[in-house]
């Protein structure tokens, strides 16, 4: 049990609170990641992935549907006890630090390979983590509102995308399935990460002002998903060429060099500068769940503290191990592998249990 | 730190109670008229300006005084409508004992302390041999200026009348827009030793209940020898007091504050301030003025997005400058890149320290024109024109286009109807300068990013600022960016948290459609 009082999020938070955790650092590099394993019919696994995330984000809604008062710790405490919570939260605080760790990285990477090559990526996060420090020691009502606010201040890039569909050739997409579904298959390896981020929807329910929402919220925050991806790959596939397009690290950023316009020339620093907001949308929920989760293990209500400690040790993590993108790379690998485990395995095994448990309890009440 | 602490205790070593010296608290006064006076002269030693008149009451034949400071009081009410009753009047047809005076007000009170505190605030009192009351007689008349037309926010449409520093004189020109019961008014005094009135006026049937008992609860607590200005009390009573943005409205306009309180808003009236608070306020409420009002819907929003975009320039653009010569100067067009180039030749400084110096000058030149008599006032901008600009420019200090980026955000950050938010916005635009000038673009994401996090979690009141953007109500939008016209907004906006948001219908005649 826990007390949301004058935390409470209303739907249009909790869709773009899901949203923003799934569209981060992953997108700069999407276009080139579905092309390398299917080509230009990509774009169907990402359409498929939408389908496998979506049931699964609603795996998750049905599981917290069981105990609507409590975050996912709250109902591991329930079913689990309080010790099993204990560890069980331990895990899904370090798995969420990880991933926030990852993002926050990756994204100075990216900003320090487009915008500011001379700085080192310490010093990017000294910088990151300030705006960091003030947004996610708040709580989450403010974190939702922080996601709205970025999401129609960012809004206007997919129009850009939209728009370079006018410099490319259609025909790069034809014909469809040139190669059969084989490839397309393969994608979803892919395609199903980059919906990682709807199991926030975990610690969300509880604060959730009208709960009968939350399934076709957490529809419609994948769908928004979707069809940011759908317009940016898409973007990308007629704009460059078949085989051009894997030769581009951010095909995503790349791609506005089309854009033309009288008034500003590298269209894509100027984009890269509000890209930052999008990505911070990614990081800054899931390093708040992963410090909520360290103070609930600790049974204590405020977690700046945590909060704290997590910037002062990813910063020095980035001086000790000074980042490339080959170890990134590896990361990357292990992060995902990890993420099929938390965002697809767990929930699908958690919903299984809790049915059994229910089944359990009603015959054993018989 | 130990010796700020020892300060400390000295401090509270040598504080005296400000009340003590104003007699017995509660002592009642005496029935002997020589012994009262006696006992007021010693209150009020070495107050030249007490007047103590001995006299007899002829209807009665008592002994009488009566006791005043000569400045606070009419005199003309005193002699006439006082002194004169009491001396020469006598009354044959109501030979009862009250007394004869021909004031408004007339008050009984029988301890030290309310004596005290009357005198002070200018009124009469007249002390009787034989009775356990004096009386109190309202002879005040402070002195004050007349109602003049407002010089901060001057209007081209709107009524120029401006508030004074007399607050019950505020009162009565917001009771001349809202002549309805509903009005209420709750007084407080604060400050221990100015004992400031300060009202709050609302509808009772349209503000929120719980944000008067906060208010309340704010006001109470505020502990401090005198409130001079409405701005010295908002800085006691804000939520967030280390945020460079101002919390609470603060206007001169009548109009406009009666607005606030139609919108069920609470307006607080502080006694000797020209001007009055609005609380809760958004963000967005310092953006309007009352000449969104009194000009066509169609204007008025162009003028007030002009406004919004004047914010986004004000603050950042010396930092884009800066940010794109220092860093991205790849983003600009090859001609304008050209001619940034010449213009700069000449200037030996890096950009940051070039838009440094303009911006610090023109921040002196702007404090000077306002501290300085308005007839020398002039000087300063043929001073600041001719030879900040031009000459900077001819001498190679600064280049062209540094001087158009700072004349530009100067005249930004003026359009902003709200003097302290248009402070607020240059205060903001140094760091953002730094930042700019240390990591380009991302500097200024960041910038933003921090100024968008702060807005989001300020809160004025326990209402949040940035309220119908963040939380989202798109119902309140209509006198946001846009002004839709008069008749169609229907409703208050929620983030008075309003507990009655229906206005009066509000329905156009439709005659004309034929």
């Amino acid at each position: 049990m826990m007390n949301v009082q004058g935390k409470q999020i209303s739907i249009v938070q909790y869709i773009l609170l899901i949203h923003g955790v799934q569209v981060g650092v992953g997108v700069l590099t999407l276009p080139r990641d579905v092309a390398e394993k299917a080509g230009t019919d990509g774009w169907i696994g990402i359409i498929i992935g939408w389908f496998i995330a979506t049931i699964t984000s609603l795996i998750i809604i049905q599981i917290m549907k069981k105990y609507p008062n409590g975050t996912i710790l709250d109902l591991l405490k329930h079913y689990f006890g309080k010790w099993a919570a204990k560890v069980g939260g331990g895990i899904l605080a370090v798995y969420f630090g990880l991933l926030a760790l990852y993002s926050f990285i990756t994204e100075a990477m990216f900003i320090q390979a487009w915008v500011l090559p001379r700085v080192s990526i310490f010093l990017l996060l000294i910088l990151l983590s300030i705006p960091s420090y003030l947004l996610v020691r708040n709580n989450i009502q403010i974190i939702g509102r922080y996601s709205v606010v970025v999401f129609l201040m960012t809004i206007w890039i997919l129009v850009l995308y939209v728009y370079s569909f006018k410099e490319g050739q259609i025909l790069n997409l034809l014909p469809l399935l040139k190669e059969g579904w084989q490839p397309v298959v393969k994608t979803l390896k892919i395609s199903i990460i980059i919906y990682v981020g709807f199991d926030i929807a975990f610690y969300l329910y509880p604060f959730l002002e009208k709960k009968e929402n939350a399934s076709i919220g957490v529809v419609i925050a994948n769908t928004i998903t979707m069809i940011a991806y759908l317009i940016i790959t898409l973007g990308a596939f007629v704009v460059f060429s078949p085989d051009e397009i894997t030769k581009f690290n951010e095909p995503t950023i790349t791609v506005l060099k089309v854009i033309e316009l009288t008034f500003i020339e590298r269209l894509e620093i100027v984009v890269f500068a509000f890209y930052i907001f999008v990505m911070s949308t990614k990081v800054l929920p899931l390093m708040f769940v992963s410090v909520f989760s360290t103070s609930w293990i600790f049974g204590k209500v405020d977690h700046s503290k945590p909060l704290f400690w997590f910037l002062v040790i990813s910063v020095i993590y980035v001086l000790l191990f000074p980042p490339s993108v080959r170890m990134d790379l590896i990361l990357a690998k292990e992060i995902h592998r990890i993420s099929y485990l938390f965002s697809y395995v767990f929930p699908i095994c958690l919903w299984g249990y809790v049915l059994i448990h229910g089944l359990m309890k009603r015959r054993s009440l018989n | 730190m130990s010796f700020f602490k020892k300060d400390k205790k000295e401090l509270q070593q040598q504080q005296t109670d400000p009340n003590e010296n104003s007699g017995p608290q509660t002592e009642l006064i005496s029935l002997d008229v020589i012994n009262n006076v006696n006992e007021i002269q010693n209150i009020f030693s070495k107050t030249p300006d007490l007047v103590v008149t001995n006299l007899v009451i002829k209807q009665t034949n008592a002994k009488a005084a009566l006791v005043y400071l000569g400045e606070l009081t009419d005199s003309t009410v005193v002699s006439e409508h006082v002194l004169r009753p009491l001396l020469f009047h006598i009354d044959d047809f109501n030979e009862d004992s009250t007394l004869k005076v021909s004031v408004t007000q007339i008050k009984e009170v029988n301890t030290w302390s309310k004596v005290t505190d009357e005198i002070l605030k200018g009124k009469s009192v007249l002390f009787m041999d034989g009775s356990q009351v004096a009386f109190l007689l309202d002879t005040g008349k402070w002195p004050e200026r007349s109602i003049e037309d407002t010089p901060i926010e001057s209007s081209i449409y709107g009524e120029h009348i401006g508030f004074t520093e007399s607050g019950s004189t505020n009162i009565a020109l917001i009771r001349k827009h809202i002549k309805n019961q509903r009005l209420k008014i709750n007084d407080y005094s604060i400050g221990e030793r100015g004992k400031t009135k300060v009202s709050l006026l609302y509808l009772d049937d349209v503000a929120n209940p719980d944000l008067i008992k906060e208010l309340e609860n704010r006001l109470q607590k505020v502990k401090v020898d005198s409130i001079t200005n409405c701005i010295i009390l908002e800085e006691y009573i804000e939520d967030n007091p280390y945020s460079p943005f101002p919390q609470l409205l603060v206007t001169e306009r009548t109009d406009f504050a009666t607005l606030e309180i139609l919108a069920g808003r609470i307006v607080i009236v502080v006694d000797g301030a020209p001007n009055v608070l609005v609380a809760p306020s958004t963000f967005f409420s310092f953006f309007k003025s009352i000449d969104d009002y009194t000009s066509r819907w169609l204007v008025a929003s162009f003028i007030r997005l002009l406004r919004y975009i004047g914010f986004f320039t004000a603050i950042f653009l010396p930092a884009t400058y800066i940010a794109i010569i220092a860093f991205h100067f790849e983003v600009i067009p090859l001609k304008l890149l050209m001619s940034i180039g010449v213009s700069r030749e000449r200037v030996p400084f890096p950009p940051f320290i070039e838009a440094l110096i303009m911006e610090i000058a023109l921040e002196m030149l702007r404090e000077a024109g306002i501290r300085l008599p308005a007839k020398i006032g002039q000087t300063i901008g043929i001073v600041g024109g001719i030879v900040i600009g031009q000459a900077a420019v001819q001498a190679g200090i600064v280049s062209n286009i540094m001087v158009i980026v700072v004349a530009i955000t100067a005249v930004a950050s003026f359009i902003i109807p709200n003097y302290q938010m248009g402070a607020s916005i240059r205060l903001i635009r140094f760091p953002m300068m730094i930042m700019a000038s240390l990591f380009g673009f991302v500097g200024l994401s960041v910038g933003l990013m921090t100024l968008l996090i702060h807005l989001i979690e300020l809160k004025s009141l326990g209402v949040s600022y940035t309220s119908p953007v963040s939380p989202l109500r798109i119902q309140d939008w209509k006198d946001l960016f846009i002004r839709f016209p008069q008749w169609s907004i229907t409703k208050r906006p929620v983030s008075s948290l309003a507990i009655q948001l229906r206005r009066a219908d509000s329905i156009r005649p439709k005659e004309d459609k034929q």
